[in-house]
């Protein structure tokens, strides 16, 4: 398992290599230009080729792209184009809020949906079972960032049991934390929820007619015991896989939820950098977009492999 | 006598210890922006964003009830030809114990100069100290509007350690009743202040605490005043605020000033598109647009019809030009069936997403007389940099209603003027009233010449004015019921001395 690990650690160097030579080629290639937004409505072009100058952005994009590689390797990348914030203590900040809300996402995506899934998978066809299936079409049906509109509108303003908008840091007030994370995680989740209850009702279903459950049964076992012991264990495998790929559609969704609640995360972030095109801002959010990826892969991986013995690598 | 002297020393301590309260003052305001903060240099601030800098900085000057400049961190100014002579206001140290006096002031002039981002500074020299007190602006030419501008971004003061300090952007150190708490602020979410020790004016510190939220997104916005989050916020005409408009228990404060958006027939000459050249085509077009179903329809009811670039409030505004190119289709027509373009032309209009609608709504409105108008998306940021390029005939903007007339000639009418990229030349008479509107600081005497500028561009029909939006202020109902609440004259922000909290 630790070869695995670090076989898939080594694997990313590589990766953020390739990624990080498509961003500053593709943000090269941008017709808009950052310089524009800094002299602002009324600058000259001679105040407009200064900073272009300043900027390094007449040097050719192989140049720019070494520079910066140089200065990455050693952990710094870079500075904003815009003011003095660098992109790594400006990323920095806001993972943990991202990170929160995308972990409580999917907390609340597991609970409901393993809870629906087994629901609906110990009595098939009955009304529990087409309330979770109707359920599941409707949060994979709904777009998030509509939800979370509704979400506010009836919870927030209407009912005001919760902030309309922020993500109060843990630090400063737990309770408050809970509060505001509350609706956008929900929001969310729902989508990721609505997935897992589906391919845990699936998978459920299947190992819940397999013989080794029947003789479980045979034996006396306790029905709590044969659902979560046996059942369940089996069952979790291939939703392990969706759960993977979930967290990673949870870490693209929160750039738009983030939006709605107006949380100050990496999507806010990568909005804000992507309009102003502060191209040092978007190079070091896609590498650390690219290696969260890779990091929530990795761990599925292990949890794969803790989970199905004939998965663990030899 | 023992009685009387502890209910003595017990009514001095409580009465020191109001004054005390006053000058700490009390409670927290909380105001969200439409933009997020780029830079807390006020010398490097090319757009939006003010709110966040006038906890901090003070201007030598800002604008009275009225519009017209008063002294702030000045106590009197003489403008004598190309020379500007200001006194400055004693006493005054900067929040770091620093002290203003002539000297930085210069040096902060001249650090704007350098800079040259503020358009307001384009016409100084030099600025130098006569004395501790007294400072001198050296003109390169004429500008009755310089000490307007040192009522903004370009009059506004920094402490000699902050212009040392290359993180100045995110270190602000001014003379402002707050300071700027780096610590509880959080980046890219709410910047805190808290009142200055140091302030020279300490009974107009009302407030514990002033935030200012960096909230982007209208409809966030939207429900964060609407559940009590913030106290007041900033809003363009758009769907949001037509709510805020409507909602009870929300009020929207349409403040003085606002931005007018207009069509720039840049090709006036004709060297690209040879209608524009032609009087009764650029006449057609202006009769052509049904400005109350555009403010209604693009701009959600909170735009105004506009035939010149003042506003109601500026003392440039001439009554006289409401209505002079009223919704006339068929006097449209008639212009176009007078025209060398009876059968009509196309031509292609730049378009940013924000304005998107406004150009389709005017492309069905040039469709009725024969003219079409492609619209070219171009990328977000980019229109003013391509409005003063000749890549379109013509361009779309907006003009801040209370900027001084001085800039429509530098930005419209001279043949180097930044939107004239065709270099058309202005008549002799345009050229004659854009000079004389120079020679004076007097706006009673400013005021009719450029009325007249602006009955000759009306004439000329290459500016075409569409519709002025005010600036908008939500505000919760607490807010409107403070008496403390002073919104600044044609600014999107609340005036900060003197401000107490709502409860």
């Amino acid at each position: 398992m630790l070869r695995l690990i670090f076989q898939r650690l080594l694997a990313l160097v590589p990766l953020l290599f390739i990624v990080s030579v498509l961003t500053f080629s593709f943000t090269s290639l941008l017709p808009s230009d950052p310089v524009d937004l800094i002299i602002g409505d009324t600058g000259t072009q001679e105040q407009y080729e200064i900073v272009r100058e300043r900027l390094g952005m007449n040097e050719p994009v192989v140049v720019r792209y070494f520079q910066w590689l140089g200065r990455a390797v050693q952990g710094d990348l870079g500075t904003s184009f815009f003011n003095s914030v660098s992109v790594t203590g400006a990323v920095m900040q806001r993972l943990p809020v991202t990170l929160s809300l995308t972990a409580v996402s999917a907390l609340i995506a597991i609970v409901v949906g393993i809870a629906a899934g087994i629901a609906a998978a110990l009595r098939p066809r009955s009304w529990v079972d087409r309330f979770a299936t109707l359920g599941a079409t409707f949060g994979q049906a709904v777009p998030n960032f509509w939800f979370g509109l509704i979400l506010v509108a009836f919870f927030a303003v209407n009912l005001r049991w919760f902030p309309a908008t922020g993500l109060t840091p843990i630090s400063a007030s737990p309770w408050e934390w809970l509060r505001s994370v509350t609706l956008p995680a929900v929001a969310l989740g729902l989508s990721a929820s609505a997935a897992i209850a589906r391919q845990v009702r699936s998978a459920m279903v299947g190992v819940l007619q397999q013989d080794y459950i029947r003789a479980a049964r045979a034996q006396g076992l306790p029905a709590r015991r044969v659902l979560f012991r046996h059942a369940l264990t089996n069952a979790m495998v291939p939703v392990v896989a969706v759960l993977s790929f979930q967290i990673t559609v949870l870490l693209g969704g929160s750039l738009i939820v983030e939006q709605v609640f107006a949380i100050n995360g990496l999507g806010t972030l990568a909005i804000t950098a992507v309009r102003q095109q502060d191209i040092p801002m978007i190079q070091g959010l896609v590498l650390v977009m690219v290696a969260l990826v890779v990091i929530v892969q990795l761990a599925t991986d292990v949890m794969y492999g803790l989970l199905n013995p004939k998965a663990r690598p030899s | 006598m023992t009685k009387w002297t502890a209910g003595s020393a017990f009514l001095v301590a409580m009465a020191l210890g109001l004054a005390s309260a006053s000058a700490q003052g009390s409670g927290t305001f909380k105001y969200a922006e439409q933009v997020k903060l780029i830079t807390m240099d006020p010398q490097q601030q090319s757009g939006s964003g003010v709110p966040y800098l006038r906890p901090v900085y003070e201007s030598l000057f800002e604008r009275g009830p009225d519009g017209k400049p008063v002294p702030l961190l000045a106590a009197g100014y003489e403008v004598d030809g190309l020379n500007v002579t200001i006194k400055l206001r004693q006493g005054v140290t900067f929040s770091n114990g620093e002290a203003f006096n002539a000297e930085v002031a210069a040096a902060n002039i001249n650090r704007g100069v350098k800079l040259a981002i503020i358009e307001g500074l384009k016409t100084v020299a030099s600025a130098e100290a006569v004395d501790e007190f007294t400072l001198r602006i050296k003109l390169k030419e004429p500008d009755p509007a310089i000490i307007d501008s040192l009522c903004h971004t370009g009059g506004m003061m920094l402490a000699p350690a902050a212009i040392a300090d290359p993180a100045l952007d995110r270190n602000p150190i001014g003379t402002g009743p707050y300071v700027y708490d780096k610590a509880a602020s959080r980046e890219g979410e709410v910047r805190i202040y808290t009142p200055n020790p140091t302030y020279w004016d300490k009974d107009k510190i009302g407030l514990a605490r002033y935030e200012v939220w960096e909230l982007p997104d209208d409809t966030a916005r939207l429900n964060a005043l609407k559940t009590g989050q913030i106290d007041a916020g900033n809003w363009l005409a758009n769907p949001q605020s037509a709510i805020i408009d409507r909602t009870p228990g929300l009020k929207l404060i349409r403040g003085t000033g606002g931005l007018n958006y207009h069509v720039i027939l840049s090709d006036r000459e004709g060297t690209v598109v040879p209608a524009f050249a032609d009087l009764n085509v650029r006449k057609a077009m202006a009769h052509a647009i049904d400005r109350e179903a555009f403010g209604k329809a693009v701009q959600f009811g909170l735009a105004e019809k506009s035939f010149q670039p003042y506003g109601k409030d500026d003392w440039a505004y001439d009554p006289a030009l409401e209505g002079i190119y009223e919704f006339n289709l068929d006097k449209a027509r008639e212009l176009m069936a007078q025209s060398k373009f009876p059968d009509g032309f196309t031509f292609d209009m730049p378009s940013i997403p924000i304005y998107q609608s406004r150009l389709e709504a005017l492309a069905g409105f040039f469709k009725e007389i024969g003219i079409t108008m492609n619209i070219v998306p171009q990328e977000p940021g980019t229109l003013a940099r391509i409005s003063r390029t000749t890549n379109f005939p013509a361009t779309n903007l907006v003009w801040a209603t209370n900027t001084d007339p001085k800039f429509l000639a530098l930005r419209y009418i001279y043949a180097d003027a930044a939107y004239n990229p065709f270099k058309a030349k202005p008549t002799e008479e345009l050229l004659a009233l854009a000079q004389q509107g120079l020679e004076s600081v007097d706006t009673e005497v400013r005021g009719p010449i450029y009325k007249k500028m602006a009955a000759r561009l009306a004439e000329d029909a290459f500016l075409i004015f569409v519709t002025n939006t005010p600036i908008l202020i939500g505000v919760s109902e607490k807010t409107a019921n403070n008496p403390t609440v002073v919104y600044r004259f044609g600014e999107d922000s609340i005036n900060l001395r003197g401000l107490k909290a709502n409860d």
